[in-house]
């Protein structure tokens, strides 16, 4: 099985770093990056007011693996893009790699094409250093031991059980 | 699987209730989210027809204890229980942690919860993972039905495999049994999550002859700094 990935300082600012840079050519105004599981790597500029960016990540994770089957059905194995238009917004999914994908959503202030355009950079520069991070990260650190779980309190509450 | 930033100081993990259609996994979300407080839980998302089947997944993210100054997250998920559904069970397996198989304790739906228990231990297969490294634990779920199947008996089909995992009676409609459920498979995550890294540090640890003079640096880096 793959190691866990861990998103060091110093990958995290790369991270960074490469999506404002990106957002800054492309004139869009937010960009994720998440692995197909869903999870959030890193994230760059304002979402749109209101939403959860936790949920975006789920959704555009799950609907992304649709097209992938859908693609599948047609003989492609994968759409390397995806492209949601709005009426204010519009959504960008490009694939980077197997485990990750990079989502922009931007409005009429800019076009799908110069979008489309950086995307495809951008996800190969994101590509590299997904690599790198694998490389260092062989294994994962210590964050807690068993014995901190031992003193830790219960996992979740529930509200209405007083006794716990 | 876990992902682990450093940046922010956060862990957040998977966990994916499986099961037969309609045999609560829904129900249990929607439990967990009537009860978790405000500051600690996000939007219940229910991707659902009409008839209130679950079509593609329901999701619900949740912070959870803070342990050595990170914050863990758990995000829950459910699949679709259809049989036609699969593709879309595989792709909700995608990085997953920790499973709970919730079953239908109803003596007519046996049969589904074979199957379905049987295709989730295939599609972990298809992934590269298996019912004998991942965490999971089994609900026994709608005991409050009159035609249920007795607890030895459903224990005695689902969970028969070398390691017995633990299981829990459950109403999933009144809460019953939901809140252990899930705080004993995340404690289990957690566990293991630990016993990994206590692992591979101490491989870490051992001395090995080829090391390089760069091994010192990149472990720099993965030491926890302070987030600017
Ligand atoms: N009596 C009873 N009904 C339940 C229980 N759990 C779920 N249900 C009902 O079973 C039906 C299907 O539940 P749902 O959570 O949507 O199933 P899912 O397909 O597994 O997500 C709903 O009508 C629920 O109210 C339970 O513990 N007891």
């Amino acid at each position: 099985m793959q190691s866990t990935p861990i998103v060091t300082i110093a990958a995290a600012e790369k991270f960074l770093k490469t999506l404002e840079e990106f957002l800054n050519h492309s004139e869009a105004f937010f960009a994720l990056i998440i692995d197909r599981g869903g999870t959030i790597l890193s994230q760059s500029g304002r979402p749109p007011d209101g939403t959860d960016i936790t949920i975006l990540a789920a959704l555009a994770a799950g609907s992304f693996a649709a097209t992938r089957e859908l693609a599948t059905r047609v003989g492609e194995s994968e759409f390397n893009a995806l492209y949601q238009q709005g009426s204010h917004f519009h959504i960008l999914m490009n694939a980077v790699d197997d485990d990750t994908m990079l989502v922009t959503i931007f409005s009429t202030q800019t076009t799908v094409g110069l979008v489309r355009f950086y995307s495809a950079r951008t996800s190969e520069q994101i590509a590299i250093q997904m690599q790198e991070l694998r490389a260092d990260c062989v294994d994962a650190p210590l964050v807690f031991t068993e014995a901190d779980l031992n003193t830790a309190s219960q996992i979740f509450r529930d509200t209405t059980d007083k006794a716990v | 699987m876990a992902i682990i930033n450093y940046a922010n100081k956060e862990v957040q993990f998977k966990i994916v209730f499986y099961g037969p259609a309609l045999c609560g996994k829904t129900t249990n979300l929607a439990y967990i989210h009537s009860q978790i407080t405000e500051t600690n839980k996000g939007e219940l998302v229910s991707l659902a027809t009409a008839a209130d089947r679950t079509l593609f997944f329901d999701f619900l993210p949740l912070n959870a204890i803070v342990i050595r100054n990170f914050k863990t997250k758990f995000q829950l998920y459910t699949v679709p229980g259809q049989v036609i559904y699969n593709a879309t069970r595989q792709l909700v397996l995608r990085s997953v942690d920790a499973v709970v198989f919730v079953a239908d304790s109803q003596w007519d739906k046996m049969e589904e919860n074979i199957e379905s228990f049987r295709n989730l231990d295939e599609n972990l297969a298809r992934q590269g993972l298996s019912l004998d490294t991942i965490p999971y634990v089994i609900q026994l779920n709608k005991r409050d039905m009159p035609n249920v199947a007795p607890i030895h008996y459903l224990d005695f089909i689902l969970n028969d495999r070398a390691v017995c995992v633990p299981s829990f009676e459950a109403s999933a409609t009144t809460g019953q049994g939901v809140f252990d459920t899930l705080n004993t498979v995340s404690r289990m995550l957690l566990v293991k999550f630990a016993r990994d890294a206590e692992a591979a540090a101490y491989v870490k640890s051992q001395p090995t002859p080829a090391a390089s003079p760069m091994d010192g640096v990149a472990a720099g880096l993965r030491q926890p700094q302070a987030a600017r």
